[in-house]
């Protein structure tokens, strides 16, 4: 680590008074009121929808997936079908029942809504692991081997980066979603949420693993990596005890950054039909389920759109204010 | 005919049936003179139709959607046709360019037609008696997508369409006589429904054995094709020598031209016609919820649903857990809100619970096990449904219930998979693309439990419906009998009912009507519905007297402008 070859007189001269790098980050971050501001809000978006069985059983009384076409409801005192004659949903009541709306088979929008938050958050973050775990793996071996194992690994990521992520996502996520997946004694249903996620988590591992790659490249040829070889370390020891540590700034960077792409792929991917399966809820399904009534029923689109659409904005610039935080002088960006 | 897919394999499964063949259905013609002008009418002027998915073709011998038959039918008058009538009564058979009804052998096999005298195509070229053998070669041919009924029937047609003969040898023609004499493999009680098909209209010989949708060939009809863009737009002029064939009960049209073009939004389809940019709305496209009720409100003299001959079910699969109980499937039947699942049609689907739908022989409107399925609010019982299962040990049985992606049917599915868990099973939903739904549910290794269905009619003919519940529909690959219904009673009525030609179908009402009973008794299947199709028209057409044929739809022969 570039801790190692710090001697005590350069430390004494650091004109950051002796903070850590985190210490500087964070520190960094507390001064970036608007990224903040959008950090708390994707946390108050998680937690709410982390309460969604809360709200699903106390408040709206009706789950994500039950069916309320027939019945009638007051609202304002008057009776109000929930869904009318001719397929027309409850708009916004703002009561606690069907508090924005209901869609065409009678289910509670809000109880979806978070329902859909909740998968499209969790898919999201597993295949954000999955991109993650994959991408720092064969970045750090093309990196730092070199060589064949450099040609192989860069040729098949050149691969999966030749077919654009949407196209690649909607032809995997369509073939699994079927039969779903075995490999050997694991088997993964069709309709798993963990199929979009896999799916999501391998289409962008180029993305991410090809800039990886490049700073382990200019890692290696550092001075810590060159004492660490002479102290004897193994290659193992020197990738995952030297180098790894010293890509955390821009592995947590691209983490928030690559969350954000992650929800937007698992809503176009649902959009198509690709991702979760109905009646699963999500906000790309929602927004499927509503797009065909957008001009009767423009809260089927709107309610998903604009969770959605805050969702990532949140991430990102949460994200982006992490990159400054961590390296104001980097430019990190996620290729597209 | 509008179908949810080809029925290639239909025909062998009516094959496989052995049904017997019409016995002598002759008949004579008519009196009256649906050719003949009233004082009243106003000939002339221009009809503007907008349609949201053009034919498939304009080619009768290649034609298989309902918008090419509308087309073809107007062009193409075959041998027999179906009284130019709304309702039941669209569906009688009637001569069209034979003289009279089918003259049918003893032993069932063999029918005689005879061609009308004088009968000139649209071109002026003579009709005769052997161009009605070209048109059922050209279709097996080109492969036209009902041509199993053919070769499945008809002497001699598998072994043209083999290629190992040169012509249809069951099929003799006399030209100087106009006689046509059609010999069949075995007795086929449904064959006269085969020849009101549109391919099955004489054209001339000289055609072409390749499909000509851009130039389709002159026929005889009340109208002619005129200019023809490909996937947009088609025009039909009217013929001037139909006329003077004086064919009984065949309107020769009132406008002189009508000009079809392609829309595929709907909800600007349905605009266009509420503001009389145009005059008729597609009956093949669903009205959308967001004009709906604007039509309703504005336009309600001019819009009607039309009941149509298309049954909408869920099957259950009668040979796996859970719904090889027939408690399972009574409680199902007894669960199923119908007027829900016709709401999230929006108003496409009238509530049923029996299997044939109207407008067929045999159809019912009546309480299926003691509940209407009109009732609203429904008649459906969940708690009597959640007990019945419970009762049978069967709660907790987990359930895959298949859908298209394709709306309503998905939210049909979402519905019954919510209901199914409700009831006690553990139920998932498994929506398959459209274009391969049928093919994976078709696919017996699968052994799928349950999940949607629908039938159209390819002929006014319950036999046509019933062969979804047979046992010869049983395959294992491209199995139409979803809920591999097989049930000694239903056969042995069938071998008794199949017989009866198409011309006598009302003389065996009330056996298809006991038929239907039982399996809405033993819940083989859980009919929820059936289709209607929007009747609805511009202020500047007659809308009472345009006739909507429940085979051919819009009769444009019939509509005339105010």
């Amino acid at each position: 680590m570039t801790d190692v070859v710090l001697g005590s007189a350069e430390k004494s001269a650091d004109p950051t008074g002796g903070a850590g790098p985190l210490r500087l980050a964070l520190r960094r971050l507390r001064r970036n009121r608007i990224a903040l501001a959008f950090g708390v809000l994707f946390v108050l978006i998680v937690i709410a929808c982390l309460l969604a069985p809360v709200y699903a059983a106390h408040i709206a009384h009706t789950g994500p997936n039950t069916n309320h076409i027939s019945e009638v409801i007051k609202v304002n005192g008057k009776d109000t079908n929930v869904v009318s004659l001719t397929d027309l949903p409850i708009g916004p009541t703002w009561h606690s029942q069907f508090l924005l709306g209901a869609d065409q088979n009678g289910r509670d929008v809000a109880v979806r809504l978070l329902y859909g938050g909740r998968t499209s958050l969790e898919i999201g973050l597993i295949a954000t692991l999955i991109t993650m775990i994959g991408a720092v793996l064969l970045g750090m071996l093309a990196g730092f081997f070199r060589g064949w194992v450099d040609t192989i690994i860069s040729r098949v990521l050149d691969l999966i980066w030749a077919y654009p992520a949407l196209l690649l996502g909607v032809a995997l996520g369509v073939s699994l979603a079927v039969g779903g997946l075995s490999i050997g004694p694991v088997h993964i249903a069709g309709g798993s949420n963990l199929i979009p996620a896999l799916v999501i988590g391998i289409v962008y591992i180029p993305y991410v693993a090809r800039p990886v790659r490049g700073e382990v490249l200019s890692l290696r040829e550092r001075e810590f990596v060159d004492a660490a070889r002479i102290l004897g370390y193994g290659r193992l020891r020197i990738m995952f005890g030297e180098v790894l540590p010293n890509l955390s700034s821009t592995l947590v960077v691209f983490f928030a950054l690559q969350l954000a792409q992650s929800i937007v792929l698992e809503a176009a991917l649902s959009f198509l039909g690709a991702g979760v399966q109905a009646p699963n809820a999500s906000w790309g399904t929602m927004l499927a389920d509503g797009v065909q009534d957008v001009t009767a029923s423009p809260h089927l689109t709107l309610v998903p759109g604009i969770a959605l659409v805050l969702t990532v904005l949140a991430v990102n610039i949460f994200g982006d204010g992490l990159r400054q935080a961590f390296d104001p002088r980097a430019r990190i960006r996620v290729e597209r | 005919m509008r179908h949810r897919r080809t029925v290639l394999g239909l025909g062998l499964l009516a094959l496989g049936l052995g049904l017997t063949a019409c016995t002598g259905a002759s008949g004579s013609s008519s009196s009256s003179t649906g050719s003949t002008a009233n004082s009243t009418d106003k000939p002339g002027g221009t009809l503007q139709v907008v349609q949201g998915t053009s034919p498939d073709s304009l080619d009768p011998q290649f034609s298989y959607t309902t918008q090419g038959a509308e087309a073809d039918d107007m062009v193409y008058t075959p041998l027999l046709q179906y009284a130019v009538k709304s309702g039941t009564a669209g569906t009688q058979l009637i001569p069209g360019l034979a003289a009279a009804l089918p003259t049918v052998s003893s032993d069932q096999k063999t029918y005689t037609l005879t061609l009308r005298p004088g009968l000139t195509y649209s071109d002026g070229t003579a009709v005769k008696a052997s161009d009605f053998t070209h048109a059922i070669e050209r279709a097996c041919k080109i492969s036209w997508g009902g041509k199993s009924f053919y070769t499945g029937y008809i002497a001699g047609a598998a072994a043209y369409d083999a290629g190992t003969a040169s012509s249809i040898s069951g099929i003799k023609t006399d030209d100087s006589t106009g006689q046509i004499t059609i010999t069949l493999t075995q007795p086929y009680g449904a064959f006269a429904n085969l020849l009101a098909f549109p391919s099955s209209a004489p054209i001339p010989s000289s055609t072409p054995m390749k499909v000509l949708s851009n130039t389709p060939p002159v026929g005889v009809g009340p109208y002619k094709f005129g200019k023809i863009v490909p996937n947009a737009s088609y025009q039909l002029v009217k013929n001037p020598s139909f006329a003077g064939f004086k064919i009984p009960n065949i309107p020769t049209g009132y406008v002189d031209t009508v000009n079809v073009t392609k829309n595929t939004n709907t909800n600007t389809e349905a605009q266009l016609v509420l503001n009389n940019q145009a005059d008729i709305f597609d009956p093949g496209d669903t009205v959308p919820a967001s004009v709906l009720s604007a039509v309703q409100s504005q336009a309600k003299a001019r819009y009607q649903t039309v009941p149509l001959a298309s049954t909408y079910y869920f099957f259950l699969n009668t040979q796996v857990a859970p719904f090889n109980n027939v408690a399972a499937r009574q409680a199902v039947n007894l669960a199923t809100d119908r007027t829900a699942l016709a709401r999230l049609s929006s108003g496409s689907l009238t509530p049923g619970c029996f299997f044939l739908p109207p407008t067929i022989v045999g159809h019912q409107n009546g309480s299926c096990n003691g509940a209407d399925p009109n009732t609203v609010p429904s008649a459906a019982d969940v708690s009597k449904a959640k007990a019945m299962i419970k009762a049978a040990g069967l709660a907790g049985t987990k359930v895959t219930v298949w859908s298209e992606t394709r709306s309503p049917r998905q939210e049909f599915c979402a519905y019954f998979n919510d209901l199914l868990n409700q009831l006690g099973f553990k139920s998932t939903l498994k929506v398959i693309q459209d274009t391969v739904y049928f093919q994976t549910i078709g696919n017996q290794s699968l052994e799928p439990q349950a999940g949607f269905a629908d039938w159209s009619q390819d002929f006014p003919n319950p036999s046509d419906f019933y062969l979804l519940l047979s046992k010869a529909g049983i395959q294992k690959v491209n199995n139409e009998n979803f809920g591999n219904v097989s049930d000694p009673k239903i056969e042995s009525q069938l071998a008794a009912l199949l017989p009866i030609p198409a011309t006598k179908l009302s003389s065996v009402a009330t056996g298809w009507q006991t038929l239907d009973t039982y399996v809405a008794d033993q819940a083989y299947v859980d009919v929820y519905g059936y289709q209607t199709a929007p009747k609805f028209m511009s202020n500047r057409v007659d809308f009472n007297k345009a006739v909507f044929n429940p085979v051919y739809y819009i009769e444009f022969s019939t509509v005339e402008l105010k």
